[in-house]
Formats: C-alpha cells, structure tokens, sequence
C-alpha cells in the first residue's frame, strides 16, 4: 500500500470505496429456494395448474355446459380420443378435459381465497393474542382450543347443508373453509409473537410513542411472515382437499359448477362399468397440485428460515 | 463541619425544573414477594441540564428510567408512590394517548443494544420517519426529509444511501448513530440514554459519547445519562446521581462526586477503578455483594458492606442529608451526633489517596 498517495488518487483506484451490496432477506431467501430442487419442481407443477386455471378455460374448444348428444353404444362414457383428449362423461357425454379444466380454476380459487381469510384472521387473532398476552390471550387461546376439538369435517358438512340447502355456492365454500382453517395460524402467530414482543426494537418503538395495534401490525407481523406465509401455501392444498372431499360426498359445490372433487363424485357410478377416465383426470389434478404445493410450501419453509445459511 | 439537614425533596430553582422525580417507587410483585426495584429515589433535572444516573447492575437505575417513560410492564410491575413531575406535568397520572405524546416527542430514549434496537425489517428512513409522522405535523415526504437531516446532524456519511438501508447492513456504531438520529428527530426536551455505549468498543464508545455531548449542546436539549461507567461519567455530564439498591445515596456536581465523594459507596466505586497508579497492587473491590431484594437490610442498605460502618447504620436507614446546594448524601456521616466517625472516614480517605499518589 502506497502511503504517499493524496486523496485524488487514491479515488482513481479501482479497490477504493468498493461499496458491496448486500442482499434483503428476501432475496437470500431467493437464492436458498432456488437451490431446493424439490422446491422448484412444485413450483413449476402449481404454476403450470394455476395457468391452467387461469387460461385454460379461453383455450380448450367445448364450453363446460355442452352436453354431448346422447350414444347408446357409450352409455358410460367414451375414452380419450383426438376430438375429447381426456374423453367425456357418462350419461351427459361432457367433455372431461373441459370439466378438469374449469374444476381446476375453481378448486384453486377456492383454496386461495380460503387460505387468504384463514391467514388475515389467524394472523389478527394470533397477534393480538400474542402481543398482549393475559386474559386477552386466555380467552382466545381458549376459543381456539373449542373450535379445534369440534370434528371439522361434521361441522364443514352441516354448514354446506345448512347454508346452502344441500349444495353450496362455491363462495360459501370459501366461507366455510376461511373461517375454519384460521385456527392454526393464529397458534402459530401467538408462539411468533410471544418471542418477538420480548425484542428491544419493540421497547425502541414504544419509547418513540408507537401504539401497540401499530406495533403489531408494522413491527411484528412484517418480522413474523415467514412461518404465515409456509402455512398459507400450505393450507392451500389442504382446503383443496377438504374441499374435494366434501363435493365428493355431495354437499359441497353444485355438480353442475365443476370442481375437482364433484367430477370425481360424478364419475364414481361408472367406474365399474369401464370408464377410468372420467375419476383419472381430474384425481390427477388433484395430486399435482397438492403434490405441487407441498413441494414448493417445504422449500419455502427452508428458504425463509434466517438460520439456514446460503 | 456541615449542618446536618434532612433535605425533604430537592429544588433546584423552580422554573428552570425540566424533570423533578420525587419519592419514586416503582415496586415489581412477582412470585416469591415484591421486588422494590426503585424505593424512594429523587432527583431533579434543569433544562438543559446533563445528570448521570450511576450505580451498579440491580440498583434501579434502569427501572427508573423505564419509569419516566412509563415502559414499566403492568403487571408485574407497579407504581407504589411517588411522582415524576416533567414541566410540572406528573408523567404517572397521564392516559395512554397522552404518555405516547411524550414518549419520543418531548422523551426519546436511546437504548443499550444497537444490535438489536431496531426492526430488522424496516429500512432505517422508515423507522425515523415513523417516529416523525407521529410527533410533527409533516406528511411522509416532509418526515423522509426530517429523517435524511438528522441523519446528515449525527454525522452518518452517504445519508441518501443510508436511508434506504436495512439495519443489518450497518456496524453497531453506525447503528447507535440512528438510535441517536431518532432520539433526535423529534426535537425531544430530555434524551435519555441509557448505556448507550455500553455494547460498543471502546474506540467507537468515544465517538458515540462525544456525539451525544455535541447534539446535546447544540440543541439545547437536557440528558440523562443512565450508566455505570464512572469514567463516561467524567467526560459527559455535569451532575452525578449515585444509586444503590434503589435509593439515591449522593447527589452533586461531577467534580465533587468524583473527587470528593462523600458516601463510602461511591468512594467505594472510585477505588474500585483500575487505573496506571495502582500498577503492581491488587485492585481494591467493595467486599460482598449487592443485598438480596428479598431480605434488605434494616438500616442502611449498604451498611453490610460498609467499611466504616457502625451501630446507627444497622438500625436505622440514613435519610438523604443536605451537604450544601445540590450536594446531599445518604449517610449517618453527616448527622451532627456522629462528628468523630465523619473525622475518621475523612482521615482514612485521605490516607487512601495519599497512597495512590505515591
């Protein structure tokens, strides 16, 4: 190193003020999920789902209300052919690629948005629970408790039943699913945030005159979004299935809307008589995208976590 | 020989009184009994004035400072008496809409850890501009203005660059500097810091202490300065408050707490010092530990520890005995019936630092 040099020089040097860049969390947590292979390959399964939620409908050549005309050579469906790739119902002769298609939209939208509800209320409820603790918490804590030990999948059926005289519109479902699937997350909050309020930058923000709701929703909730946004994606695929199960029983969505679960109610009559194709299809989609989700929801959870290092 | 007078709460010319904390007791009730964290402490601040609050780990000296800003946790935590008067105002009686108004406003506060002192999720410009928004009527682009100033006012170079930066891209000295910038925003009366340079090292300690006494003195605003660390102390503040198990034993100016100490407890902590003169010898420590705060001694707290201690201390506590203006201490020494042990302390002291100095 030359001691001699003015400041004019030293600017000239390449080295000098070399300003590094650092990277955000989230961009860390970019570069650890694009090394999960498992992670990208769900990713690129949910994606592909989602777009074909999303565009397929615009694609495919049949609307999901044509009826095909009736062929008494195939009763119980005819199998995939050229004119119907994934080939068509029994009885109404649909189209399966048609209904698998729009049954992904709308199983995925439901899920979504269901998984939406659950995060913003489970995240309210928990952070407030968390945040203020005593018998704010216990009573809270404690409704959550009752909610968990009522058997879901009764309470889920009876709902369907009751709100929708049988068959429920698929925004009830979302309804349904939202305002049970919240449970988890607000646990998960609450443990968040019972270490976090203990933080000094909280004391520093209360010194500043910073109101606790602020405190909670600017400070805590930002600094506690990773485990919320793992089990969001991963509540996803669960409402997915909740909801496959429940149309499969018939009291879910009205057969006539397809989702994945009620084409496969659908075509549980005509297994038995050969058709394999009209439960295949849409039970593949299922498996994709859970399969897709769960994949892409366990790299989130190793790309978020600040103790993995890159 | 100085009257003995039992100074019942100390004013120091009222008007000029920014911050008179009178008979505080800030008490914690907790499994095994009540902890009294702070019992009893009064001190007052002017305008503009610097007081450091001194005392070893456990001696309340935080507490009391959670206290004025109302941060103490309730429960466990409870106010047992006392008042803190700000502008006349008793901090301990205001609602929560108007203690928020202080806190960061008129108070600001810098804490001990840098490190962790500020969300690691919001850039360094929003959390300066958050604590703006709330103090001063300005909109987001006006307090992103007032965050970039007080950045450029505490001397952090390429403020524009900062700003937009997370904390953990900053160095615990860079990050102190925002604690102070924040602290500063607001325009606040009183900053109070405690330990702000306590998790730093030592060639940044300075920089940080020379910054608070250069912002202090050019905005005119008073601090308290909460810190064991007597030498901090000498450098940065004009008047010393000495605390042990959560009482003020000595008040008075720097210069005469730290050269003429007049409670054994601080001449205790002074001797305590490791410095170039005492080259070869042992370090001198005070002997035992602070008391239990569940069994505190009957009299005077530090009389277990004492080494001139005698009969008046284990019975009775001392009060705070007025030596002359602003200069009190909490000892049986000053009490006119115990003249000959007030001679003895002095002649022992003497002696002390006549060794020191040979």
């Amino acid at each position: 190193m030359d001691s001699s040099a003015t400041l004019e020089e030293l600017e000239q040097r390449p080295d000098y003020d070399v300003q590094l860049e650092s990277l955000n969390q989230w961009q860390l947590a970019w570069r650890r999920f694009k090394r999960h292979r498992m992670a990208l390959l769900g990713s690129a399964l949910f994606i592909f789902m989602v777009l074909v939620g999303l565009i397929g409908p615009f694609i495919i050549p049949y609307d999901d209300t044509v009826i095909g005309a009736p062929d008494p050579r195939f009763n119980a469906g005819r199998p995939p052919s050229i004119t119907h790739l994934f080939g068509d119902t029994g009885r109404l002769h649909r189209d399966v690629l048609t209904l698998v298609v729009n049954g992904t939209r709308l199983s995925l939208l439901i899920g979504v948005l269901a998984s939406a509800i659950s995060a913003v209320v489970g995240t309210f409820v928990g952070g407030v629970a968390g945040y203020f603790g005593g018998w704010l918490d216990t009573i809270l804590m404690r409704i959550v408790d009752a909610l968990l030990s009522l058997p879901l999948l009764f309470v889920i059926l009876a709902f369907s039943q009751f709100l929708g005289e049988g068959h429920a519109s698929w925004p009830t479902m979302v309804l349904i699913f939202g305002l049970f699937g919240w449970l988890g997350i607000a646990r998960l909050v609450r443990a968040v945030m019972l270490s976090l309020r203990e933080e000094d930058y909280v004391d520093a923000a209360r010194a500043a005159g910073v109101s606790d709701v602020r405190i909670i929703f600017r400070h805590l909730v930002p600094n506690s979004l990773s485990p919320i946004i793992v089990a969001t994606t991963l509540g996803v695929a669960g409402v997915i299935i909740g909801e496959a199960f429940v149309s499969f029983l018939g009291f879910g969505v009205d057969p006539a809307t397809p989702t994945l679960g009620n084409i496969l109610s659908g075509a549980l009559e005509f297994i038995s008589q050969g058709n394999w194709w009209w439960a295949f299809f849409p039970g593949a989609a299922i498996v994709v995208i859970v399969l897709g989700i769960n994949f892409m929801g366990d790299g989130l959870r190793d790309a978020l976590d600040p103790r993995v290092k890159v | 020989m100085t009257e003995a007078v039992v100074a019942p709460e100390r004013r120091a010319g009222v008007g000029d009184v920014l911050l008179d904390v009178r008979d505080l007791r800030t008490h914690f009730e907790v499994m095994d009994g009540t902890v009294k964290a702070v019992d009893g402490v009064s001190f007052s601040l002017r305008k503009g004035g610097r007081l450091a609050l001194v005392g070893e780990s456990g001696c309340g000296k935080s507490v009391t400072a959670l206290s004025i800003m109302r941060l103490i946790d309730m429960p466990p935590g409870k106010f047992a008496g006392g008042e803190i008067l700000f502008e006349g105002r008793n901090l301990l009686k205001l609602d929560d809409r108007e203690i928020r108004k202080v806190r960061g406003g008129e108070i600001a506060m810098i804490f001990q850890e840098p490190m962790t002192s500020l969300n690691p999720v919001m850039t360094v410009g929003d959390q300066i501009s958050e604590a703006v928004l709330l103090h001063q009527p300005v909109n987001r682009k006006g307090a992103q203005e007032v965050a970039l100033q007080s950045l450029v006012d505490v001397g952090v170079p390429d403020p524009k660059r900062r700003v937009k930066q997370y904390p953990f891209e900053l160095s615990g000295g860079m990050r102190q500097r925002i604690m102070i910038a924040m602290a500063l925003s607001c325009n606040p009366k009183l900053i109070i810091a405690d330990e702000p340079t306590t998790a730093l090292d030592v060639t940044i300690q300075r920089q940080i202490l020379e910054l608070i006494k250069s912002v202090q003195e050019r905005t005119g605003t008073a601090l308290l300065l909460i810190t064991h660390d007597l030498g901090v102390v000498a450098e940065t503040v004009d008047e010393v408050a000495v605390m042990y198990a959560g009482r003020v034993v000595e008040t008075g100016t720097v210069e005469e707490v730290l050269l003429n100490p007049r409670h054994p407890y601080t001449r205790g902590l002074l001797e305590s010092i490791p410095s170039q003169g005492k080259k070869g010898q042992r370090l001198s420590a005070i002997k035992g530990v602070v008391p239990n705060p569940f069994r505190m001694p009957k009299g005077c707290k530090f009389e277990p520890r004492c080494p001139y201690a005698w009969e008046a201390g284990a019975e009775e506590e001392p009060p705070l005995i007025e030596l002359g203006p602003d200069r009190t201490s909490r000892c049986w020494l000053y009490d006119r019936r115990y003249a000959d042990h007030l001679a003895d302390y002095e002649g022992r002291a003497q002696k002390k630092s006549a060794e020191v100095a040979s």
